[in-house]
């Protein structure tokens, strides 16, 4: 059984279909990566998926359960977490605290025990803070350290997108949701973050949906990609398949350069 | 992984340096308790009644502060749940002769069952006789602002829930109509009952409201109880809905929850507060919990630092300082003592822009302006000097308090927009100079290291999990993270100190 199924979705948002019966799932251990062009409503999947919007119709099932209806911070309990195409950091909050507060939800402990700093509370803590630091060390020593202690608004671009990562793994979740990880970022950055991707699944043990702009992070990584145009699933495969598919060029390119082309799909960037 | 050095202890605080911080807390504690104690000995004085009316206060703005600061919501009915608590520890607590005199007053609305409500019943209704008698009034004062307290939350959980559908405005704009609602429903038919309509239970015990060891005792208490949540989980959590409230849902943050939360606690707090501020009056009456109450507090919280519990207290105690010590402002005096006042405020206006501008470290340190300020100071004096003879008669000074209290908020907002202490809290670190607020020069030496393959030649195939850090392009990141104070932020000062260094 697939860990997240999606079925027959539909979502209008007046009169545009925004995401038009969009049919896919994702095995455990898997990295699929959504791509398409701008508009295509590959965001709009991940914010039906995580409860921002709900779905018209279809249906979505993570781990063989229905979670169509369910509030957003309930889906994170479950196991799901995201990160944002423009970033959604808590500017004014550290690193550190960025990443701890991904970890609130899963506290065991009542608001008065917490005040109290009962022992079963500190424990906790104590171990939020392992957590943190564990999912911070993934992107290396660059927030560590002193780093830690910093408000993220004194971060780099590329570092904000780094914590806002972090601060998905931390929330405990199996199926991370990310949103053009690698936007903003220069090839080298882009180099590393494929790495850290890849061992997010192969060490951290996440499974991995993402969206993304720029095709050599694509190619690199992907098991298995899935094309979106206008809200439709146009193309489904390996990396290999799906940019040699005259559908896929088509919907990127036009009909008449595809037709002029008909070679190889170049790195699509961001507008 | 050595270069990358080890994580900082969480709270960047070495054991050491915490076992002197708390021992300098306690040294702080203990002075503040003498000084109480010297002030106590001398007498119910206006002094010791103003520290009793900033405690009291301090309680109001600290909780309130718990909504506006910590879970960024502008709450205006603060006033709303003072007055709950204040009715309710009125009832409570008013002792049998008050209570004779209202039953017997033909304007009274109050019946022999609703007089009939009083702690001493309660009491006596369990059997505790003993907590009845006259000196163990304490104990019954505890009892009476804890249920006003928990009633203010009562009506915290109501107020609550609308926040969890509107923001912003809308959201100000409910709680500001639930606390005039809550004052004017006080006075209907509904409730004049308990509340004696609008002549309201005069003749309260001022035991407790006039003590600075009880108020300062309630107000070291509320401190307490708010910073252990503000830096817990929970406050965290609070905080993280300020900063945006659709990334805290979507890490699992659960709004409706932990908003209802801030507002029960914060209402509990107000409602405590109200029951002390009725002891300090002496009474209970519809006008002592104006919309102006929950402005004094606004005001307090802005000038102090949104957010900061120390800038809070900070911000309270300027505002109860000028309500308690500005009737010298509102004065009868000649034009002359105005024009030498004008001019003394001059003068220190001048040495306040020199030494703002020197903190700020601006250059010139002697702006023009400051020329032009002591240039005005130095004609007043004069024209005072010679007195001529349109500095004849008198003006009167009425309103000027409030007018000293506005111009001084302008000039914070203009000058501070984060208030005095801004957003960080007091720290006997930050006071002796040692607050870390950006990179020792080795972590910048560590920091370019990783990040300019100028440094670190080892190319982009370096492997992150090794130890070891990818590099970026040639000196574009590097100077991005090490110039990373460039972008400034209003609210906090630590990039400031990171531009310098
Ligand atoms: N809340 C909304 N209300 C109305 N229209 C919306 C809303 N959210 C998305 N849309 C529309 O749905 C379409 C798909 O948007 P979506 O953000 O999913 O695109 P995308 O594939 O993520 O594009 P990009 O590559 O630019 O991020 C767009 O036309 C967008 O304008
Ligand atoms: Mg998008």
């Amino acid at each position: 059984m697939a860990m997240l199924e999606v079925e027959h979705l539909t979502k209008s948002f007046g009169g545009l279909t925004a995401t038009n019966d969009v049919t896919f799932d994702v095995g455990e251990g898997e990295i699929v990566s959504i791509i398409g062009p701008n508009g295509a409503g590959k965001s709009t999947i991940f914010n039906l998926i995580t409860g921002v919007y709900r779905p018209d119709a279809g249906e979505i099932r993570f781990e063989g359960r229905s979670i169509v209806g369910t509030g957003t911070n309930k889906i994170v309990d479950l196991g799901i977490a995201r990160t944002f195409q423009n970033l959604r950091l808590f500017t004014n909050l550290t690193v550190l605290q960025n990443v701890l507060a991904a970890q609130h939800h899963a506290l065991n402990s009542t608001w008065l025990s917490a005040v109290l700093r009962t022992p079963s509370y500190r424990r906790q803590e104590a171990r939020m803070r392992e957590i943190a630091t564990e999912k911070l060390a993934f992107f290396g020593p660059r927030l560590m350290s002193f780093r830690l202690n910093q408000p993220v608004y004194v971060l780099s671009y590329a570092n904000r997108r780094r914590v806002e990562m972090a601060r998905a793994m931390a929330t405990g979740a199996k199926l991370l949701l990310l949103d053009e990880p690698s936007a903003g970022m220069n090839p080298s950055e882009t180099k590393e973050i494929t790495k850290i991707i890849r061992r997010m699944r192969d060490e951290g043990g996440y499974t991995v949906v993402l969206v993304e702009h720029k095709m050599g992070l694509v190619g690199e990584i992907s098991d298995r990609v899935i094309v979106l145009d206008y809200g439709q699933k146009i193309a489904e495969g390996s990396y290999r398949d799906v940019v040699n598919d005259p559908t896929v060029i088509e919907a990127y390119l036009g009909k008449k350069a595809a037709a002029a082309k008909r070679g190889e799909l170049e790195d699509v960037d961001e507008p | 992984m050595a270069r990358a050095g080890t994580p900082t202890a969480f709270d960047d605080v070495d054991p050491k340096r915490r076992v002197r911080n708390v021992a300098l807390t306690l040294v702080a504690i203990g002075v503040g308790v003498l000084v109480l104690m010297f002030l106590e000995s001398l007498g119910s004085s206006k002094l010791s009644q103003s520290l009793a009316l900033f405690a009291i206060w301090g309680v109001a703005t600290v909780s309130l502060n718990l909504i506006n600061g910590t879970l960024g919501i502008l709450s205006l009915g603060h006033h709303g749940f003072m007055l709950i608590g204040g009715y309710t520890t009125g009832l409570l607590i008013l002792d049998e002769a008050a209570r004779a005199r209202i039953l017997t007053s033909a304007r009274s609305t109050m019946t022999e069952e609703s007089l009939a409500i009083s702690v001493t019943n309660m009491l006596r209704g369990i059997g505790l006789d003993a907590l009845t008698t006259p000196d163990t009034l304490w104990v019954r004062f505890l009892i009476a602002i804890f249920l006003g307290g928990l009633m203010a939350a009562f009506a915290g959980l109501l107020v609550g829930i609308p926040s969890l559908r509107l923001r912003g405005d809308y959201l100000a704009i409910v709680t500001f109509g639930f606390g005039e609602i809550i004052r004017l429903s006080a006075s209907t038919r509904l409730f004049a009952e308990y509340t004696n309509g609008a002549l309201g239970f005069p003749g309260l015990t001022s035991e407790f409201g006039k003590s600075v060891w009880w108020t300062f005792g309630i107000l070291a208490f509320t401190v307490f109880v708010m910073s252990k949540l503000k830096f817990s989980s929970y406050g965290r959590a609070m905080q993280a809905i300020r900063e945006d409230e659709v990334a805290a849902q979507a890490m699992g943050i659960n709004l409706a929850y932990n908003k209802v939360l801030g507002f029960v606690i914060s209402a509990f707090f107000a409602g405590v507060a109200g029951g002390l501020w009725v002891s300090w009056l002496g009474g209970v009456r519809l006008d002592f919990f104006l919309f102006q109450l929950t402005f004094f507090f606004l005001v307090a919280i802005s000038a102090g630092g949104t957010g900061s519990i120390t800038g809070v207290l900070l911000g309270t105690a300027l505002v109860v300082f000028v309500r308690q010590y500005g009737d010298p402002l509102e004065q009868t005096y000649t034009l002359q003592q105005w024009l030498t006042y004008a001019g003394a405020t001059l003068v220190l206006m001048t040495g306040l822009a020199v030494l703002f501008r020197s903190l700020r470290r601006l250059r010139p340190r002697f702006h023009w302006s400051a020329g032009v300020l002591a240039g005005a100071a130095v004609l007043a004096f004069v024209v005072a000097a010679i007195d001529p003879a349109f500095l004849e008669g008198t003006f009167r000074g009425f309103g000027m308090r409030a007018i000293f209290l506005s111009v001084l908020l302008i000039a914070i907002m203009v000058f501070r927009p984060e208030g005095m202490i801004g957003r960080a809290e007091f720290s006997w670190s930050g006071l002796l100079g040692e607050r870390r607020s950006g990179p020792t020069d080795d972590e910048r030496t560590q920091d370019a290291w990783l990040t300019n393959p100028v440094l670190n030649p080892r190319g982009s195939d370096a492997d992150v999990a090794s130890g070891s850090d990818a590099p970026t392009a040639p000196g574009r990141s590097a100077a991005r993270e090490l110039d990373v104070g460039d972008e400034r932020h209003p609210r906090d000062d630590s990039t400031d100190d990171e531009r310098r260094g």
